[in-house]
């Protein structure tokens, strides 16, 4: 099987004058998947997820490190020898070429057969929808239609690994979540092992079975969308992954009748799970996270933490209440038809699996004892 | 402060007809919002009021006053614009300053300092006032262009998409922090976006414009739970709310609907059976959100059979779109579950919680509890 190995994987790009500019894109990248996985590399601009990807089809000299499919070292082999399909945000396709030239293209460079390549185009196309479009020029097609061209011109090639690069970000919203569920319908269909590089969260969380969440060429969690977003190891991915984001706050321990409490920046007091119990100490400072859904409304006579609102907000499929905690906002999300006054008292509760704390310096996750391990 | 009308006004650009005959009356000291797509002609609508176009049609009121060809300085009108646009080398309590210190509005300076002062107060950026807006925060630095635009107390605040141009954090606390804001405000205000959660966060009542022409105009309640179109119903929403054919049934003084999935006749409530029989109606299309459908993985009494399309978790919740007769159905599923690519679920449609609309004109006709959801919901 062909399983997709990157090893202490590096790229410091040329200033332009034979130097190096003394800053790792892609630093120390360690990562191993196995074929038939869809892998989701994730991160800000800036974070190393192209110039991975780059590394990964050839167009981009590795600095240090190993790229290897199954047992094959690919550093020095010539990308058209990869069998890696790759398909850009912005198409490259060729405009005075119908879709069905666009398609064969490659493979009529590669003379293989014709009749063979009359089978694979509309194999290809069957799959992607533009079955009907075959005969038509690229220009007139919409952004959505020429992107599933462009997938299936990557495709058409029977690749070992298929590498999308934001193929999403120029689609508008209704557009962009059609394809979403088409390229994870193909998925099913082909299994053929998928890169997809993102700074969407909502996109890599939909389609990927793996995520890979890079930031500034360092890798920071690997695990299934499951694991980063409920188990994130540290403040960077618990914020960059969720929407609305997670309230992150500043906090100080205090002991508390038999247990301890977190101190708000504004003297609000939440009760600290007991769970944290064993770890805590009078007067740490944390930064506590938890989601805006991780909270829920309670009564007065057991609850974890009393607000007064301050923005009741009805967004129709959901509603968001949020508490002012000096310059920030506390936010609360639920469900439920209910209508909130500003100025009106609530009391919550915390759901206790679901808060986290992390080291004020080093924004490293801090875990109770006997924790699971994410990542 | 003043209350703004546009009556019966029309607006073209050469032979572009950017407004048909739009009648907007908006209340003294009410938060307006004018939401529609991108072209709809909502900064139309604002350059009208400022004064930046003339209609070829129509009459624009201050008040009772007759504003057609008034001169944009002579109108009062504060405009934010989407940066700010604050003086980086002055202070901030300089900058607040600014609107008062200028030739047409020049007041004196005890006026200026306890206007200042109190406008600083009210936006809770009285600490700031000797600090220059680049060391202030994001939030800070919006409530200080705020804060200098309301200090002059103009006939009307103006707003083009003022967080269009900020990610989706920050939209997100930005937006809050304006609608934290707003009860201290006391001045008319007009806002255009196109972002439907700000039109339902922020307005007292929002004028829904598509190509040129007002389609709804309503609190956020009205224009999410009461739709008067089927396109209106379109445009709010994160999951889009789906649409199905339903077929008027009635069987011993019960009206049912009928859907082109099964033999199934789903029973309706009282209030949604008279107003069908009322209106004689045959066809409906029927409106389900994103989170009015109900599914289960096993057959059920009630529940027609579809094929999961695609799933898509995100994180606290699932997107599914199930594919069901010739439809496909989206709906968002709040629960840790797994799902698979087509694999069997069975849907099941509650007419209590659907919206009805003429088939053929595609306008409202009627839901269940029609007054509840005008408020929203309970109170908490």
């Amino acid at each position: 099987m062909a399983n997709l190995k990157l090893q202490n994987l590096y790229k410091m790009y040329d200033q332009g004058n034979g130097k190096k500019d003394g800053v790792y894109a892609v630093n120390n990248l360690n990562l191993e998947i196995e074929d038939g996985t869809f892998l989701g590399i994730l991160g800000p601009s800036g974070c190393g997820k192209s110039t991975t990807l780059r590394m990964i089809a050839g167009l981009e000299e590795i600095t240090k490190g190993e790229i290897a499919i199954g047992d094959m070292v690919i550093n020095d082999i010539h990308p058209k020898e990869r069998k890696i399909g790759l398909a850009f945000e912005d198409y490259a396709l060729y405009p005075p070429l119908s879709v069905y030239n666009n398609i064969a293209f490659c493979l009529k460079a590669n003379k293989v057969d014709k009749k063979e390549i009359d089978q694979r185009v509309r194999k290809i196309a069957k799959t992607m929808k533009v079955e009907e479009l075959l005969d038509a020029k690229v220009e007139g097609l919409s952004g959505g239609q020429k992107q599933r061209v462009n997938i299936a011109r990557a495709l058409v090639r029977n690749p070992r690994i298929l590498l999308l690069d934001e193929p999403l970000s120029h689609l508008d919203g209704k557009m962009r979540q059609i394809l979403r569920g088409e390229i994870k319908r193909l998925h099913k269909e082909i299994k053929c092992t998928t890169i997809l590089v993102t700074h969407d969260q909502m996109e890599a969380l939909s389609l990927a079975d793996h995520i890979a969440i890079m930031k500034l060429g360092v890798l920071q969690q690997y695990g299934t969308p499951d694991e980063i977003y409920n188990d994130p190891v540290n403040i960077f991915v618990a914020d960059f992954i969720g929407e609305p984001p997670m309230n992150l706050l500043p906090v100080t321990v205090q002991k508390a009748d038999g247990g301890f409490c977190f101190l708000l920046l504004d003297g609000t007091r939440i009760k600290a799970p007991a769970k944290f119990h064993s770890i805590l100490e009078d007067g740490q400072q944390y930064t506590m996270g938890i989601r805006p859904t991780s909270i829920v409304i309670a009564d007065e006579k057991d609850y974890d933490a009393q607000f007064t609102v301050d923005v009741f907000e009805n967004l129709g499929d959901e509603r968001i209440i949020s508490i002012r905690i000096l310059e920030d906002f506390l936010t609360i999300v639920i469900e439920d038809m209910l209508v909130f006054q500003k100025g009106s008292r609530i009391y919550v509760k915390m759901k206790e699996d679901l808060l986290y704390l992390f080291d004020r310096e080093t924004g490293e996750r801090v875990r109770e004892q006997g924790q699971r391990n994410g990542g | 402060m003043a209350r703004i009308r546009l009556d019966h006004v029309t607006k073209k650009y050469g032979s572009i007809t950017a407004l048909k005959d739009v009648s907007i009356d908006v209340k003294d000291n009410e938060f307006y919002v004018i939401f529609g797509p991108a072209g709809a002609g909502k900064t139309s609508v604002l350059n009208l009021i400022a004064g930046i176009s003339d209609p070829e049609e129509g009459d624009i009121l201050f008040d009772d006053a007759y504003m057609n060809y008034v001169e944009p300085r002579e109108r009062d009108v504060a405009m934010v614009f989407e940066n700010y646009a604050l003086y980086p080398h002055k202070t901030v309590y300089e900058n607040i300053a600014s609107s008062m210190r200028t030739k047409k509005y020049r007041q004196p300076e005890e006026v200026v300092d306890r206007e200042v002062k109190r406008v600083a107060a009210m936006m809770n950026i009285s600490e700031l006032l000797e600090r220059k807006p680049t060391q202030a925060s994001n939030g800070q630095r919006q409530r200080i262009a705020l804060g200098r635009a309301l200090v002059r107390n103009p006939n009307v605040f103006l707003m083009d998409e003022p967080l269009a141009h900020l990610d989706a954090k920050l939209r997100n606390s930005m937006r809050k922090e304006l609608k934290s804001m707003q009860e201290a405000f006391h001045t008319t205000t007009i806002y255009v976006t196109h972002d439907y959660t700000e039109a339902m966060s922020l307005g007292d009542r929002i004028a829904v414009i598509h190509e040129g022409s007002i389609c709804q105009v309503g609190t956020g309640n009205e224009v999410y739970y009461l739709p008067e179109t089927e396109f209106v119903a379109k445009l709010f929403g994160d999951c889009e709310i789906n649409i199905l054919k339903g077929c008027v049934t009635e069987e011993k003084g019960r009206t049912g609907i009928r859907l082109p999935y099964g033999e199934e006749v789903y029973p309706v409530p009282d209030d949604v059976g008279e107003r069908l029989q009322c209106a004689g109606v045959k066809d409906v299309d029927i409106g389900f959100r994103g989170w009015a459908i109900d599914y289960s993985r096993e057959p059920r009494k009630g529940y027609v059979r579809g094929k999961i399309y695609t799933h898509e978790p995100l994180g606290n919740k699932v997107e599914l779109t199930v594919s069901l007769g010739d439809d496909m159905i989206r709906f968002i599923v709040h629960v840790d579950e797994r799902f698979e690519i087509d694999e069997a679920i069975y849907l099941h449609f509650n007419m209590d919680k659907g919206i009805f609309f003429h088939s053929e004109t595609k306008e409202y006709l009627v839901r269940h509890n029609e007054e509840v959801m005008r408020g929203g919901g309970k109170n908490g």
